[in-house]
């Protein structure tokens, strides 16, 4: 479970997060919306570590954190993937999902060995357990197509993420078919018993794979809510503050 | 995937492109090599050799350092510059102080410019081009201005021994070299800190974001860079048994063709140190083997300055044919996405 309670965030004047609250609990896919500006990148960076609330508090596991660094999230297992993926284009598939995690097979001081081997097991097994299909791990990521690029980032967020993986946007770029695809690893991800908080535009997206929506507005969460409980109409209606049964403010 | 997808596949996975590279160049030394036996048939003799794996030797270990730093996706163009500062102060303290001193001279100098270098490169987030090309030429300066200009003689016989001895046959440097071959390749390709210089010259920030220090690691290289400049120099002027501040003038072009033959991406990331080895003795061969079918030797230079041209020019062409690669995959999945989108219409209508 990780949680984040009123939090704010300023930058200078501008409040782009205001008094925020939401909880992911494990195996739970929580999508995040909201118009541009609204906060939700800034939201999650917080739970990154990336920056550094100026109100409120983070909960991990029972734990009360008034900031995170970066390097305390990831020990605490929160990863996030950016759309951008940052991925090594000339190394292997295997390499990229192990990249600052490689087992070791010997250690001489400070040079470890990396035992090759391991590495494309667990390598192997957590693209398995993404759900996707990577014909040869061994192949340069270069070569592999968007969706299966993708899958590596993802894997590699698991190979630290034991509670939360965040996703920005992972749809953005992608095509019907691979959006279709990516979002069955969105489902995959959460069956292995981790939270995920997915950012997404696209409500269409965002009713196949959310347990809970919660919409942001000028930094506030206006809406959280089972997404059975809700529609596409309340969402908009929420993400724009406008109600449409009115028809007016 | 389709079945004629994954067929596509397969049909368009190239060997592996380092693997492609060093048959290529294999082939090529192979070719060179045939020409030399009717051309020149006193090529072939273990004299020449020697000849040849002395001048390897000294690019060699130079081209360990470029190596490091090119796939880490930076560079250092004052090597040769630094390499006749570090031969010069090594020679002056195996005169003025004495031979042990000597060795941490040559050494140590090589580290700090290193070092300096890599704190610059890291600090002004400018091109290492740059910077390391300035360098350059401040240090041929010092290199004048540490002797007047005059080589150092007069150091005393045992700092001779380091790069003048032979051992089983073979001299020193040449020993260093494989040593170093070994050392960094194993450093390079079977360790997490290579993997990681690796993953820092394909990306930075992929690098940095699964917590990679990438401050750390580029000073570093450049640190031992320079500790391998170090080396070359003492061993030059210990072989020698003198320094001279002309030292090195163009041995930044010779390491560089070599390590980008040996198919080191300019852009980083990529490249092995077989590759950079077999590039290594095509070289020493060409250069040797225009000289003994009796060419000018100036023609050895121009043969350095095309193979770099030829190099940089492989590089660029695998490059593009790799970005067509992908364009044809995105083709590909665009067709299958619309084969999956009418599949999806249909499912839709079931509902
Ligand atoms: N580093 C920053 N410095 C100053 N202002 C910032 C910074 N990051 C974000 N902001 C501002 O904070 C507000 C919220 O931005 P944020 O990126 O969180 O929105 P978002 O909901 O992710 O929008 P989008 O859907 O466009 O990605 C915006 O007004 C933005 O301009
Ligand atoms: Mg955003």
């Amino acid at each position: 479970m990780v949680e984040v309670r009123s939090v704010s965030k300023y930058f200078g004047a501008l409040q782009a997060v205001d008094q925020a609250s939401l909880g992911v609990r494990a195996g739970e896919v929580l999508c995040l919306v909201g118009d541009n500006g609204a906060g939700k990148s800034t939201l999650i960076k917080v739970i990154t570590g990336f920056h550094r609330p100026d109100e409120g508090e983070i909960l991990v596991g029972g734990q009360s954190y008034s900031s995170l660094t970066t390097l305390q999230a990831r020990q605490l297992g929160i990863e996030a993937v950016y759309q951008d993926l940052a991925l090594c284009d000339t190394l292997s598939a295997s390499a990229n999902v192990m990249l600052g995690q490689e087992p070791v097979r010997l250690k001489i001081g400070p040079v470890k060995f990396i035992d090759e081997r391991q590495s494309a097991k667990r390598a192997g097994e957590l693209i398995g357990r993404v759900g996707a299909a990577v014909p040869d791990l061994q192949a340069k990521v270069a070569r592999l197509s968007g969706g299966q690029r993708q899958a590596v980032a993802i894997a590699r967020a698991l190979v630290q993420a034991h509670r939360l993986v965040i996703l920005d946007e992972p749809t953005a770029a992608l095509g019907v078919a691979q959006t279709h695809a990516s979002l069955a690893l969105i489902r995959n991800v959460a069956q292995q018993g981790v939270g995920v908080v997915m950012i997404s535009h696209s409500l269409e997206d965002v009713f196949r794979v959310a347990d809970r929506i919660v919409v942001l507005r000028l930094g506030a969460v206006v809406l959280d809510t089972p997404a059975s409980a809700t529609n596409r109409r309340e969402i908009v209606s929420a993400i724009t503050g406008m109600d449409e049964t009115v028809g007016a403010i | 995937m389709s079945p004629a997808g994954k067929g596509a596949q397969r049909r368009l996975r190239f060997l592996p492109r380092v693997g492609a590279r060093n048959l290529g160049l294999l082939i090529a030394l192979a070719v060179w090599l045939v020409f030399l036996r009717f051309t020149a048939p006193f090529y072939f003799n273990f004299d020449n050799y020697r000849v040849i794996g002395l001048q390897i030797a000294f690019i060699g270990i130079g081209a360990l350092g470029t190596s490091l730093l090119m796939i880490g996706g930076n560079i250092d163009l004052s090597i040769g510059s630094m390499m006749a500062v570090c031969a010069t102060a090594a020679a002056l303290a195996a005169r003025d102080i004495g031979v042990i001193p000597a060795v941490l001279a040559g050494i140590a100098v090589g580290g700090a410019i290193g070092l300096l270098n890599g704190l610059m490169v890291w600090r002004f987030k400018i091109s290492p081009l740059i910077i390391t090309l300035g360098m350059l030429a401040v240090l041929r300066g010092i290199a004048i201005l540490m002797t007047s200009g005059y080589a150092v003689t007069g150091v005393p016989d045992q700092f001779k021994i380091l790069g003048g001895s032979r051992v089983f046959g073979l001299q020193s440097p040449v020993w260093f070299l494989f040593l170093g071959f070994v050392v960094v390749g194993a450093y390079l390709h079977r360790t997490t800190t290579g993997r990681h210089i690796y993953a820092m010259g394909s990306s930075r920030d992929a690098a940095q974001r699964v917590g990679i220090n990438i401050r750390r690691m580029t000073i570093g290289l450049f640190l031992v860079n320079g500790l391998i400049i170090g080396l070359v120099g003492l061993l030059a002027a210990s072989r020698l048994g003198t320094a001279n501040p002309t030292f090195g003038v163009g041995f930044e072009l010779e390491v560089i063709t070599a390590v980008i033959l040996g198919g080191v991406a300019f852009s980083g990331g990529e490249g092995s140190l077989g590759g950079v080895l077999i590039a290594l003795v095509l070289i020493g061969n060409i250069r040797n083997g225009i000289i003994a079918v009796g060419l000018d030797s100036a023609w050895a230079q121009v043969a350095n300055g095309a193979l770099l041209v030829v190099a940089v020019a492989i590089d660029q062409v695998s490059q593009e044919q790799r970005e067509k690669y992908r364009r044809l995959l995105a083709m590909r999945e665009r067709t299958a996405q619309e084969v999956a989108g009418t599949d999806h219409a249909s499912h839709a209508k079931q509902d």
